[in-house]
């Protein structure tokens, strides 16, 4: 007997890893089938590696620079300098001269490293505002007033060539010269506005929130997993109070909850949230599940089993759960698009915690600081928009591919 | 489901009070085993519930309204804080001193004759104005939102069904997977980094607010042009965002119909093919969605917090984020009844109507 209780659990020991090998296997080879299915789960194994993995290679650029400075690739700060002073190129030539900085990325702190080797002269962006513009920057560079002048590429090229005042663009052409049209090491995404590198921010940016997301999912799947089937296999009172809950729950305005929610406590954690999230958020998963329970309740197989005498553990845990497993997944997997979808949505307005500098708050600070709303600064916006919606298609992408591999009658019908 | 008090057939004639009047009031006419009058009774609860857990947790909030005002009008002018506080107690629907039992005792009282009182940190505005004021805006362009993406969403999920497997069908379940897991700020934020900055097909400034300044609102043209306009992005938003959910929904309901004998016998018949896929198979499909519509319409009033404050659109979300920076308490509780309300009351009506849209569901429900 004894013997025997040991030679199970061996065989156990050995074939739980090859049936998950081979199951992995089996499951990628159906998934193949699938073609957006398969390059979902690609993807999704892409953002592990970028979010997980590169943060331990690729250092978060905390450095505030105001020489790395740039916009999206290709169009980055360029110096401008009066035709007699071509010679002008880097930073340190400029020692002891008078620069025009256009104040519009990032304020005092980022030139205040420069100011005690050049004289520095602030201009605004446009001169809607009150201040002088880049325009009003130019013409003091041609009167020599300012030595040289710190500016985005495109906007240079586009005031010379605009033709308003053909004088002045003819003073324009003939006495600014961009001595140097790259300015600062170059940078795939470009740098932000306070000149950090837009990349790493994006490798460290995802982490925090796909766990946060988890997190909800799990909490809001096992909250609806337990509700669900407790209320179709218990029923009675028991079912009444929990579908009544359920659909107070589901009448709670979510996403305003949450926003008050966030006002109300301080989330020092993301994580927190996560769990706030998922708490609220399991209402429509639990009345799923409640109906597939109940439907696999009047399954032949259930009735065997209970006319057998089995206990309710038995038949939840051996006989309908299995059953259910990929349309919990499933859902799981939905849910965590829902986590996703709600603290991103709580991050830019600016309402959850910014400590941890992750996409949602890259897009903050985007719509903050007005980036999003500049041609060339828009990199810093759109980078996390891209990088969130890529992931979040990834895994409903992945979800659906799930559905189709898992559920037979839908498989049949495709 | 409560149990009622009418559900135990006691013999109570003999006795007197109110409770037996109720119980014998129910054994004569069981209005409690109605169906609709539980779903309503239940829906009534649920809005009282909700706001009344609103109500408690406003004021845990960090932040008091009270203290915010009579900061303010310190710095404004030279009063004493005494007398500050007096003026802002004055203007308070509510006494700030007064418990937390009393001030809900007097709000719901008001609540009943359904002033939701006057905003906390510009007095004298009534909240129901302010909500009347924004509400309009956000349901004009939620609605012309989700009806433009569920007419969509019909004839595209339609053409998926029918042409399943094909390009045609894969491309389109592509697309709506995209339609559906990316979010709809997101969808905002694309729209105008894209063809709003970049490739500057419209002027993101100029859309802000809900009007162009100087027009009189009115039935003019200038008026109701300005009003689209403005009110673009965010039906746009709310079109890409909702519109994944209504083609899936719909290729699925539509390829169940396509099975059932009906349709077979009509083509049997010889009946034309744009007779059967508009009044055989595309109405039988739709009918489920038309449910879905109506839940989702509450649900979308509620999202549009964020959309709304991407376009700077003046509408329902952005009172309700506002009132919330600012602590405005009892803005707080009235908007968020108006959202409670609108979940409840759209989840109700898609329960009571199922039955008279599809009369399958009928007749089964009267077996």
């Amino acid at each position: 007997m004894k013997a025997q209780t040991a030679q199970n659990l061996l065989y156990a020991i050995l074939t739980i890893p090859l049936g998950v090998v081979g199951g992995t296997f089996k499951f990628l080879s159906r998934l193949r089938a699938n073609r957006a299915g398969f390059i979902g789960f690609l993807g999704l194994l892409a953002y592990f590696v970028l979010t997980f993995i590169m943060p331990g290679f690729i250092p978060f650029d905390s450095e505030v620079n105001l020489d790395e400075i740039a916009g999206p690739v290709g169009s980055r700060i360029q110096l401008a300098v009066h035709a007699d002073n071509a010679e002008l190129q880097t930073f340190e030539d400029l020692a002891g001269l008078t620069v025009g900085v256009v104040d519009q990325t990032g304020g005092p702190s980022l030139i205040a490293p420069y100011a005690d080797s050049i004289n520095i002269e602030k201009y605004r962006w446009t001169s809607r505002r009150a201040g002088p513009g880049i325009r009003a920057a130019l013409v003091d560079l041609t009167n020599k007033e300012i030595d040289a002048m710190l500016i985005f590429s495109k906007n240079v090229e586009e005031i010379r060539a605009d033709a308003d005042d053909p004088e002045l663009q003819a003073l324009f052409a003939e006495h600014i010269v961009i001595s140097n049209p790259e300015l600062g090491p170059p940078h795939l995404l470009g740098t932000d506005t306070q000149g950090r590198d837009i990349a790493t921010h994006i490798v460290h940016g995802g982490r925090i929130l796909i766990l946060t997301a988890f997190i909800g999912g799990v909490i809001a799947t096992l909250i609806a997993l337990v509700f669900g089937s407790l209320s179709a296999l218990v029923g009675g009172a028991l079912d009444s109070a929990l579908t009544a809950l359920t659909n107070l729950v589901l009448a709670i305005p979510r996403f305003p909850l949450l926003v008050v929610l966030a006002g109300l406590i301080r989330f020092d954690n993301m994580l927190f949230l996560g769990v706030l999230i998922g708490l609220l958020g399991w209402p429509p998963l639990m009345r799923a599940i409640r109906a597939q329970v109940l439907s696999l309740r009047e399954r032949d197989f259930v009735e065997a089993a209970r006319s057998l005498g089995l206990s309710t553990n038995h038949i939840m845990f051996r006989e309908i759960l299995p059953n259910m497993a990929s349309y919990v997944m499933i859902n799981f997997i939905f849910s965590i698009t829902f986590a996703m979808y709600e603290q991103i949505g709580l991050l830019v307005l600016g309402l959850a915690p910014i400590d941890d500098y992750t996409w949602g708050v890259m897009l903050y600070f985007g719509r903050s600081r007005g980036t999003l709303y500049n041609e060339d600064g828009a990199s810093m916006a759109l980078s996390p928009v891209l990088a969130i919606a890529f992931f979040q298609v990834c895994l409903v992408l992945f979800a659906r591919a799930l559905e189709e591999v898992f559920d037979p009658r839908l498989r049949a019908a495709v | 489901m409560t149990s009622h008090s009418g559900d135990i057939q006691l013999d109570t004639s003999g006795a007197t009070g109110p409770v037996h009047a109720v119980q014998r009031l129910l054994t004569k006419y069981p209005i409690h085993k109605n169906y609709n009058v539980r779903v309503f009774v239940q829906a009534i609860l649920t809005i009282w519930a909700i706001m009344s857990f609103t109500f408690v947790l406003v004021r845990f909030m960090p932040g008091n309204p009270v203290d915010i005002l009579i900061e303010q009008i310190l710095t404004q002018e030279g009063i004493s804080y005494q007398e500050a506080y007096d003026r802002v107690a004055a203007s308070f629907n509510i006494d700030p001193n007064a418990s937390m039992l009393d001030q809900y005792l007097d709000w719901f009282t008001d609540l009943l004759r359904l002033d939701l009182g006057t905003s906390i940190t510009s007095p004298g505005t009534r909240v129901v104005d302010e909500i009347a004021r924004f509400l309009p805006w956000t349901l004009f362009a939620v609605g012309s939102g989700l009806l433009i993406s569920f007419v969509l969403g019909i004839v595209l999920g339609m053409m998926m069904a029918y042409y399943r497997d094909s390009v045609l069908d894969h491309t389109l379940s592509l697309i709506s997977s995209f339609f559906t897991g990316v979010p709809n700020y997101i969808w905002g934020l694309l729209i105008i980094i894209g063809p709003g900055i970049s490739w500057r097909w419209f002027d993101v400034g100029a859309a802000r607010g809900t009007y162009d300044p100087g027009l009189t609102p009115g039935l003019n043209a200038a008026f109701i042009a300005s009003v689209c306009e403005h009110a673009l992005l965010p039906i746009i938003t709310y079109v890409l965002a909702t519109l994944g959910g209504w083609m899936l929904s719909m290729k699925s309901s539509t390829t169940s119909v396509l099975n059932d004998d009906y349709v077979n016998v009509a083509e049997a018949r010889g009946l034309k093919d744009r007779r059967i896929i508009t009044s055989y198979v595309g109405r039988n499909a739709a009918l489920p969605l038309f449910t879905q519509l109506s839940i989702s319409v509450g649900f979308v009033l509620g999202s549009g917090v964020v959309i709304e404050e991407i376009f700077v659109y003046w509408g329902f979300g952005h009172y309700l984020f506002a009132s919330i920076v600012v602590r405005d308490y009892t803005a707080i509780q009235g908007a968020v009844l108006v959202l409670t309300t609108a979940i409840v009351l759209s989840n109700l009506f898609a329960d009571l109507t199922y039955g008279l849209l599809d009369p399958r569901v009928r007749i089964s429900g009267e077996k």
